[in-house]
């Protein structure tokens, strides 16, 4: 066919070349498949707390598969071995390459020192689907939390992450906080790495 | 090209997802069993040593009688290591490079479940080839 | 005077809000994985991912008709050619062709050069009945529905199962004329 591309056939899958991560869709692409992967999820489940591991658990998925794929294009292969730098691999890195601009903010928190937040104003999967009142504190931002734990879990940070609405003064939405909370053994050994 | 030449990869759970010969000697009859054995007792060490730096390539992590042990630990903690006889420090980091570009392709894949079995045969093929290329 | 045209597909893509395929591609490689670990049963998974891709084409029609300022196609042919040149386009980034016509201008095919569904996905031995893309289907079924253009939409091509490219037949069974809002009989 004149003037259109034809696909490059590889005789395997392992011959394409990694994707530069240039390649883009529509967002109401990406909300309408969300809308579909909660959709599906509320059938298969009792309760809230359920609904949002199923969709934690699918962040997960993403999570884990983006931490290799980014270290290795993003980052020149550098593997994080301090507490702050995978944390800054996901506030700016991560959170760059797949929601397009680096996370409002990175916090510690005041409270207890294995915490930490990840907070954005609209974050992506939140910013199309409006929860019902009934489903109370649900928040879709699970899948994002998901993503992250994916991440750390995967490059030896475990935690438990989990996705909270913070109202905000004066905003009629409130924002996204995802909450990290890091393993002991996590602590642990960046206490004995600083020294 | 080694000798020697073990290959495993270790996923995240210490359980091995691949293996190969890819020496070019001949192979003595327990020889996988015994290359088996000493990547296994490197894994501690390779797990201390891992938290010292953030390259990828760790060199040569353990010795065997005339064997060495080097390991190349991706971002996500998955271990390539290799047994070998020989000294070609430079082509085997580009061994492993290679190879982990491959297992970011499997990884990829939604239908592998990360630390299971890599059971593509293009996948032991390609790497076979980058031994043979290598080292 | 004649009337603007409808936008290309390119125009459209290039003014709406984007984000990373790759966030896209996971995300649906996500749900594929909890279709099968849910359902196990490949056939299932096919049913399923066409219905998800169903209730996304009956609301996706909306925003495709007013993007593109495209007035109603009563013509299957330009359908046809909308989808591929410009529905495609606008949601994923890329370009599809439309060919094979049979004679009554009622059946064609789809062939996608480029899908942004698939990033080194290989089938497992234990899931070679899956239509790993069948969401695709569904959606261009949801949506001709709401034009009141009945289809049937098959795969028959698919790179994942050996061919050289991913190919839909788009079937028109029915199409409904345009209803006036009031009815002489009903």
């Amino acid at each position: 066919m004149i003037g259109v591309g034809k696909m490059k056939q590889y005789s395997n899958v392992l011959d394409k070349p990694l994707s530069k991560g240039k390649q883009e869709v529509s967002l109401s692409a990406f909300a309408f498949l969300f809308s579909e992967l909660v959709q599906y999820n509320q059938t298969q489940v009792d309760n809230i707390a359920e609904l949002e591991r199923r969709l934690e658990d699918a962040g997960y998925a993403v999570g884990s598969r983006v931490l290799e794929l980014l270290c290795n294009r993003e980052k020149g292969n550098r593997r994080e071995t301090r507490l702050l730098g995978i944390l800054s691999f996901v506030h700016s890195t991560v959170w760059k390459v797949l929601f397009g601009k680096v996370a409002d903010s990175l916090e510690k928190g005041t409270e207890h020192e294995d915490e930490y937040m990840i907070s954005e104003k609209e974050l992506l999967v939140n910013r199309f689907i409006s929860i019902p009142k009934d489903m109370g504190t649900f928040n879709c931002g699970a899948f994002v939390a998901g993503i992250v734990k994916g991440v750390l879990d995967n490059a030896g940070f475990p935690a438990v992450v989990t996705a909270h609405f913070v109202p905000i003064e004066g905003q009629q939405r409130p924002r996204t906080t995802i909450l990290i909370k890091f393993a002991d053994e996590v602590l642990k050994r960046e206490a004995r790495l600083s020294q | 090209m080694a000798n020697t030449a073990c290959f495993i990869i270790v996923g995240r759970n210490d359980i091995p997802i691949y293996e190969a010969e890819v020496g070019s000697a001949a192979k003595r009859e327990d020889a996988a069993q015994l290359h088996q054995f000493i990547l296994h007792a490197a894994l501690d060490v390779v797990q201390d040593l891992a938290w010292t730096t953030s390259a990828m390539f760790l060199k040569s992590v353990d010795r065997f009688n005339d064997l060495v042990v080097s390991v190349y630990v991706t971002a996500g903690h998955t271990r390539l290591m290799l047994l070998h006889d020989s000294r070609n420090e430079d082509g085997i980091k580009s061994f492993f490079q290679e190879v982990h570009e491959l297992y970011i392709k499997i990884l990829l894949n939604p239908l592998y479940l990360p630390g299971s079995r890599i059971s593509s045969s293009h996948f032991d093929t390609k790497v076979r080839a980058l031994a043979r290329k290598y080292l | 005077m004649a009337p603007v045209g409808p936008r290309s597909g390119d125009a459209i893509f290039s003014s709406i809000d984007r984000v990373n395929a790759e966030l896209f591609t996971l995300t649906y490689g996500a749900i594929v994985r909890q279709l099968l670990t849910d359902l196990e049963d490949v056939d299932e998974v096919n049913k399923q991912l066409d219905q998800m891709g169903y209730n996304i084409g009956i609301r996706l029609i909306d925003e495709f008709l007013a993007k593109s300022g495209v007035s109603r196609c009563v013509d299957f042919k330009e359908t046809a050619e909308m989808i591929a040149k410009v529905g495609f386009k606008m949601f994923l980034g890329v370009t599809a062709s439309v060919s094979s016509w049979d004679a009554d201008g009622t059946c064609c095919s789809i062939i996608l050069e480029d899908n942004p569904l698939v990033d080194f996905v290989e089938l497992p031995d234990t899931c070679q009945g899956l239509y790993y893309c069948n969401v695709l289907s569904g959606v261009i079924r949801g949506a001709l529905e709401m034009v009141s253009m009945k289809t049937e939409v098959t795969w028959t091509r698919d790179a994942l199962r050996g061919d050289d490219a991913y190919e839909l037949q788009v079937k028109l069974l029915k199409q409904v004329a345009e209803e006036y809002p009031y009815k002489d009989d009903e």
